[in-house]
């Protein structure tokens, strides 16, 4: 199967008057046609920029790509210019948003809104009918009545917005969506029907999938395979059983694993990762996990580590990397 | 511990000021205004504004006037800084007047809600439908033109907007958890609405009311222009531009100069508040 | 829709009950009573109390106010004029046009001036022009009309001669004033327009709609445009009394015959009826623009439109 994303070293910056952000430092992941690959990690580990530079839409005026390169289709998407960008969004890489509450324009209706993502990608040349069709046919495909292609947003609820979001992201038939979070504003049961819905039209329709999350559940119920991102790196990548299975891991990941609280097992307390993500204006040197690790040594503290990797299994860590073996 | 917290919220806020330049430089536009207004003795005695100099009617900007003299030879520079009193005092006065009754009606109606709320807003409501200088004519012209009369004119045309601002500022407020919470034990009204709602709404409270000064001063000048606020002789500015219309081709700078104090009045006070609107709110920059 | 609107025009009926009813008590505070206005202190008691009788001056307050209701809605009578005798709807009339043009007129200026200069800072924030618009805007905006009128009367009419200075003959008598009058309202426009669409533009369903492949052209246009001037609509509302009143001062300047220089003519002879009946012609005018502004929100809004379509449908 062919790779249709590969991000090689990439690295994010936002520069404001008063402070650098280091949002994103040296990540390298790939993705093949039909996989779902999800991307893991805290708030502020660089995850939506990773999404938003996938896509071109990172704030003009303040960041910077740095180093790297986003090929999608074998172009990097950092060298295209704002109208080929324009042709890619919404037709072959889509994005689903976090909070479906606000991700709809209020004075427009749902059918114009998703009849938009075919009008502005129109090479088929459909007529305002034959949109008009597609509209519907995308509406039931998500579950909603298509007579309700001429209601407004706000009356729609929480789960319904997220379909509605969900059937513009995929009306065009993307081979790329990238979903930043896309249950994470919903309740747990409209959770599991929003995630089996986005299954069901990636395998019918063979799009790949970047599951952004922060929720292990919801990674194991869709991704092939996993990124863990701290502070903008990505401290171990592998499939679905690799991260999940197995004894060797990043210690970040054992914390997230973890801090889990078990249904099986009685404890008194709960067990989370002592500490703070740092702050991304002043990351350490070394080791960007070392103040919060349970195994820091010393040679964390001063040395970047690097890349071990066995069939696939990559993990960002001194235990496993040789110290010789560092790159930086 | 709260008072630490404050103080460190202040610093902040003024922190945040002082990195913008057009607002710091509306700070001591408004220093210098308020200054001149507070020292207008000191800096030259009322008595060169009713001083009649018959020789020296209607001359231009000079050494010996800065600003020229008027038709009955009084000096135009002295007139404009004493007559900054009248405005600004006005501005402020009418402004804070109009702040506390606004904040009173408004914050009982967007805290009582209910039949209190209803009957408060119906009634600024009919205020509003009037166009504010009409209201404060109508004032006018029932209680005569005097000083007091036009502060009272002007305060009343100011209050139905602030109650209606003050009003919205605390219903976002008290729907806040926290107001539950002082609610859940059995804090009294009165101290919930004091101590926990208008502190916290304070930032667009402040914004406004800095906004109003200005309007105020214009709407007084405004008036004074026309005849229907203060006097001649008083050395007001709107009074002195209106005297000064029949020379408006012979004399303009008659015209020039209380009009640019107005202006640079009243941007001072928009200068403040803009900036305040940024220090209170820092997501709106960038 | 309709019923929408029935409820809003019924409910301005109280409302209009109200405005009538502080303008009426507002003015009857004027010391003096009709007589004594009319025909001096000095003039004979029993002529004095004559005309109070006539104007139904010692009559209680409340039938007063009824009366003079009355006389309005079924008469179409404003009252009669202490100075001129004549009924004060007249008087009105002959000189409102003037006053209502150059309101309009302005408004529309400021509009087209403050909303397009708004959109076009807030587009390229940050640039030079984008700064310049600001400052500009500020500075209009702290300026007091009539001053600005005055000197523009001396730059353009006086040295250049372009524009005529006095009086209301022509089309062109009102270039000048209403240019004036708009330009500080255009200010505080442009500063609204562009505090709005800079916020607008911040939403999330704009990043969705650049997600979409929308160019930048048409997500200010088609997405960020409408949502952003609900607000200017509003405030466009109120502007209009502010424009009245700005011209109402305006024609001091000008020399224009209107309802500014007839009420202060008014409010030196004391001539009550017609500062009444003034003051209530333009509040009622300026309420009617108010609903008609609300209304029309409606219709820009989907969310307040089929609030009152369907009977609320709303799911929050």
């Amino acid at each position: 199967m062919e790779e249709i994303l590969k991000i090689e070293d990439l690295s994010i910056i936002y520069k404001t008057d008063l402070e650098t952000v280091y949002a994103v430092n040296g990540i390298s992941f790939s993705l093949k046609q039909g996989e779902t690959m999800g991307l893991v990690g805290e708030t502020g580990a660089g995850k939506t920029t990773t999404a938003l530079g996938v896509l071109g839409l990172l704030p003009k005026r303040t960041a910077r790509v740095t180093s790297g390169r986003i090929l999608f289709d074998g172009q990097d998407v950092c060298r295209m210019k704002e109208q080929e960008l324009e042709r890619v969004r919404g037709e072959k890489i889509s994005m689903i948003f976090q909070d479906p509450m606000t991700a709809l324009n209020p004075v427009l209706t749902v059918g114009s809104q998703i009849g938009e993502a075919l009008y502005l990608h129109n090479d088929a040349e459909l007529s305002q009918k034959e949109i008009e069709q597609r509209v519907e046919e995308t509406l039931e495909l998500v579950g909603i009545p298509k007579e309700r292609k001429n209601e407004y947003p706000y009356q729609f609820s929480g789960g319904m917005r997220q379909r509605v979001v969900i059937a513009i992201a995929l009306v065009c038939n993307p081979k790329l969506l990238i979903a930043d979070e896309p249950t994470t504003a919903l309740d747990v049961t409209i959770q599991a029907q929003i995630l089996t819905m986005i299954c069901d039209l990636q395998r019918k329709y063979g799009t790949s999938v970047i599951m952004i999350t922060h929720d292990l559940g919801v990674v194991a119920e869709t991704c092939d395979k996993v990124g863990i991102m701290y502070a903008g790196e990505i401290v171990e990548y592998g499939t679905l059983a690799d991260i999940f299975t197995g004894d060797r891991h990043h210690p970040y990941t054992e914390g997230l694993f973890g801090s889990i609280p078990s249904l099986t097992e009685e404890s008194r307390r709960l067990h989370p990762i002592e500490g703070l993500m740092p702050d991304p204006t002043k990351l350490p040197e070394g080791c960007k996990f070392a103040p919060r690790c349970a195994k820091c040594m010393e040679i964390c503290k001063s040395r970047q580590p690097g890349v071990w990797e066995e069939n696939g299994h990559q993990i960002r860590c001194h235990c496993y990397s040789n110290p010789a073996e560092v790159k930086r | 511990m709260s008072k630490n917290r404050k103080h460190t919220q202040l610093s902040e806020i003024w922190r945040r000021y002082r990195k913008n330049k057009t607002a710091v430089l509306g700070f001591v536009l408004l220093v210098i205004i308020i200054g001149t207004a507070l020292f207008a003795d000191v800096i030259v005695p009322y008595s060169k504004c009713i001083e009649q100099v018959g020789a020296d009617r209607l001359q231009g900007p000079s050494m010996a006037h800065f600003f020229g003299t008027d038709e009955f030879g009084r000096d135009l520079f002295a007139r404009v800084v004493h007559g900054s009193r009248y405005s600004l005092m006005i501005g402020l006065v009418t402004s804070l007047m109009a702040l506390v009754i606004g904040a009173v009606l408004g914050a009982s109606a967007g805290y009582f809600g209910g039949v209190v709320d209803n009957v408060i807003s119906r009634i600024m409501d009919v205020f509003m439908c009037v166009p504010p200088i009409l209201l404060s004519l109508a004032v006018v012209a029932a209680l005569g033109t005097n000083l007091r009369n036009l502060i009272i004119a002007i305060t009343v045309s100011c209050v139905p907007g602030n109650v209606r601002l003050i009003r919205s500022v605390v219903l976002t407020t008290a729907e806040q958890d926290y107001v539950e919470a002082a609610k859940s034990y059995g804090t009294s009204n009165a101290r919930i609405i004091f101590r926990y709602v208008l502190p916290n709404a304070m930032g667009p409270i402040i914004v406004n009311t800095t906004m109003s000064i200005s309007d105020m001063m214009l709407s007084a000048a405004g008036l004074s222009f026309i005849g229907m606020g203060i006097q001649p002789p008083s050395p007001e500015w709107g009074a002195l531009l209106s005297n000064a219309q029949q020379y408006l081709f012979t004399a303009p700078y008659l015209l020039l100069f209380p009009g640019i104090f107005i202006l640079l009045s009243s941007l001072a006070f928009n200068l403040v508040g803009d900036g305040l609107t940024d220090a209170l709110d820092p997501k709106l920059r960038d | 829709m309709s019923k929408y609107i029935m409820k809003r025009l019924l409910y301005m009926i109280p409302v209009l009950l109200g405005v009538s009813f502080l303008v009426f008590t507002i003015l009857s505070l004027t010391p003096g009573d009709p007589g004594s206005i009319i025909l001096g202190i000095t003039a004979k008691k029993e002529d004095i109390a004559a005309l109070n009788a006539e104007f139904g001056y010692n009559q209680p307050f409340f039938i007063r106010f009824f009366n003079y209701i009355g006389d309005i809605i079924f008469h179409f009578d404003l009252g009669t004029s202490y100075a001129t005798r004549q009924p004060v709807m007249e008087s009105i009339l002959a000189r409102f046009p003037n006053t209502l043009l150059l309101a309009v007129l302005s408004m529309c200026l400021s509009a087209v001036l403050g909303i397009s200069m708004g959109i076009f800072s807030a587009v390229r924030q940050y640039s030079v022009m984008d700064h310049v618009c600001i400052v500009v805007a500020l500075v209009f905006a702290s300026m007091p009309s009539f001053w600005l009128g005055l000197m523009m009367l001396i730059l353009f009419s006086l040295k250049l001669g372009w524009l005529p200075s006095f009086g209301a003959d022509t089309l062109r008598h009102f270039i000048l004033p209403a240019l004036t009058l708009s330009l500080p309202s255009a200010a505080g426009l442009l500063r609204l327009t562009r505090a709005s669409m800079l916020e607008t533009i911040r939403q999330e369903y704009i990043r969705t709609a650049r997600a979409k492949g929308a160019s930048n052209r048409r997500v200010i246009w088609k997405h960020a445009l409408r949502n952003a001037l609900l607000p200017v609509v509003t405030a466009m509302g109120g502007g209009f009394g502010a424009s009245l009143g700005g011209a109402i001062i305006a024609e001091t300047v000008f020399a224009m015959p209107g309802m500014g220089t007839l009420m202060t003519t008014a409010i030196r002879q004391k001539d009550v009826p017609m500062v009444m009946g003034a003051t209530l012609f333009l509040a009622v005018l300026f309420s009617l623009v108010i609903l008609a502004v609300d209304i029309l929100y409606a219709f820009i809004d989907p969310r307040i439109k089929a609030k009152y379509q369907n009977g609320g449908k709303s799911r929050e």
